[in-house]
């Protein structure tokens, strides 16, 4: 077990000391984030409309956007200069090797969510300490929900002709129950409602994270093999 | 079974599909009665009710036969998972085109963002993925692992839809038919038989449907073996 969580935290490791040494996906994100935050700013009439009342699902679209630019790049980097077949020919299980990528990109992508959050919370006066555990706690099971299968189609459109441009396609039918479970939650902890109005939410995206990652990690091997 | 008999099963299957199809338009237009609360829209469900439970008869052989595919790699497996996913979508699509016409005249409106009826969209979408990521790969034999896998995960949103029905509120009808407690037997015997005769009629012409897409499937994978083959057919660049 040790070895296995070892090996795991190998790759992802390696994921994020290249992204860290190179900070090509990062700044990706983190440049669309701050400038899509700006363009939803004044894509906003105040006059007809409090920003804070419709934050939460410009916040969970920009995650899923933002979260898409780097997810999709993935395999791509190991793709193109053949070190995914070393990684492939190495005596690693396929579903450790599918946890590490998992891991890897939820630490960049709560990276991301964490300027998402700064980012929004000062251009549209959002106040939200009061509730940040819950909060935490909802977002963190809406992305690894969220990265679990990202990270499975971005093996997928890797080798696909369509590349990039088929993960929208795959994915956006899939992360409805994100999307509903997380807006309403987040929504209603911005508006400050107690936690038991978001526990059942919670609940939700909880389950639809284990499921997506275990049903993703056994199927990966399909994916993967050449 | 031989080429020709096949050939024989599909317009046998097909021609007595469309028939019956005929004979249920005649009943729910002219022989059923019309329903108390709901009125003459109502009669829609004859053909919008049977053609949702082969869309999900379509889905259910995709899932298990891409879960089988990917666990024992038999072709015929990944033909019997695209027969059933093109045919299911062909009723899927009628599930979507006779939902609204129906909901304009009970509800008021065309679409609404109701869960059962979101997730009913999203599940048409997830199969459109399936056929996508079956041409665009770049390894036709990839191309079928990838759509299986997508089989696989896009049957894991049905329950999802049954859970959003109690999870959220819901505009949706109840199951009449088909619901928790059972088999309904109050049913209106004339009703009964004429939802019987969508499903039977229905279930034909996907036979039908599947059969045919099932055999040219086969076709499709010989003409890939021989073009694959040393010395085989080299196509023409597009």
């Amino acid at each position: 077990m040790r070895t296995y969580i070892g090996l795991v935290w190998a790759i992802a490791r390696k994921d994020l000391l290249v992204e860290f040494r190179t900070l090509e996906r990062l700044i990706a994100m983190g440049a669309f984030v701050v400038l899509i935050g700006i363009l939803f700013n004044f894509s906003i009439d105040t006059t007809v409309v409090r920003p804070q009342d419709i934050a939460a699902g410009l916040i969970w679209m920009t995650i899923i956007f933002g979260g898409m630019l780097g997810m999709g790049r993935t395999f791509s980097l190991e793709e193109q200069d053949g070190a995914l077949t070393g990684i492939l020919q190495s005596p690693i299980p396929l579903d450790a090797l599918y946890l590490g990528k998992v891991l890897g990109n939820f630490v960049l992508l709560s990276v991301m969510v964490a300027l998402v959050f700064l980012v929004f919370g000062m251009f549209f006066g959002l106040t939200f300490a009061g509730s940040l555990v819950s909060l935490v706690g909802v977002v963190a099971s809406g992305v690894l929900g969220f990265v679990a299968l990202t990270t499975l189609f971005s093996a997928m459109a890797t080798r696909s002709s369509m590349g990039e441009g088929l993960l929208p396609v795959l994915i956006f039918p899939l992360l409805v129950p994100v999307i509903v479970y997380g807006t309403t939650a987040t929504n209603r902890l911005f508006a400050g409602r107690p936690f038991a109005e978001v526990d059942g939410n919670l609940r939700m995206l909880a389950a639809f994270a284990i499921g997506s990652t275990v049903v993703c990690a056994w199927l990966f091997r399909f994916v993967i093999e050449e | 079974m031989s080429e020709k008999q096949i050939r024989l099963a599909i317009g046998v299957l097909g021609a007595l599909g469309v028939a019956i199809v005929i004979v249920l338009h005649w009943m729910v237009f002219f022989w059923v009665p019309t329903e108390a609360t709901m009125g003459i829209v109502q009669r829609i469900f004859y053909i919008h009710v049977p053609a949702w439970w082969i869309a999900f008869l379509g889905f259910g052989i995709v899932a298990l036969c891409s879960a089988a595919y990917l666990w024992l790699g038999d072709e015929r497996l990944d033909r019997a998972a695209v027969a059933g996913a093109e045919a299911g979508m062909i009723f899927t699509t009628i599930g979507l085109l006779t939902g609204p016409l129906w909901g304009r005249v009970a509800w008021g409106t065309w679409w609404e963002w109701e869960p059962r009826l979101t997730l009913a969209l999203i599940l048409w979408f997830i199969y459109l993925g399936y056929f996508i990521v079956r041409r665009t790969a770049v390894n036709p034999e990839q191309g079928k692992r990838f759509a299986a896998v997508v089989g696989v995960i896009g049957v894991l949103d049905i329950p999802l839809i049954h859970v959003s029905v109690t999870w959220l509120r819901s505009l949706h009808p109840e199951a009449v038919i088909l619901n928790p407690d059972g088999l309904a037997m109050d049913l209106d015997a004339s009703m009964g038989a004429t939802i019987s005769v969508g499903l039977l009629a229905f279930s034909l012409v996907f036979a039908s449907l599947f059969l045919a897409r099932y055999t040219v499937a086969g076709y499709e994978h010989e003409l890939n073996l021989r073009d694959a083959a040393p010395g085989g057919i080299q196509r023409a660049e597009a």
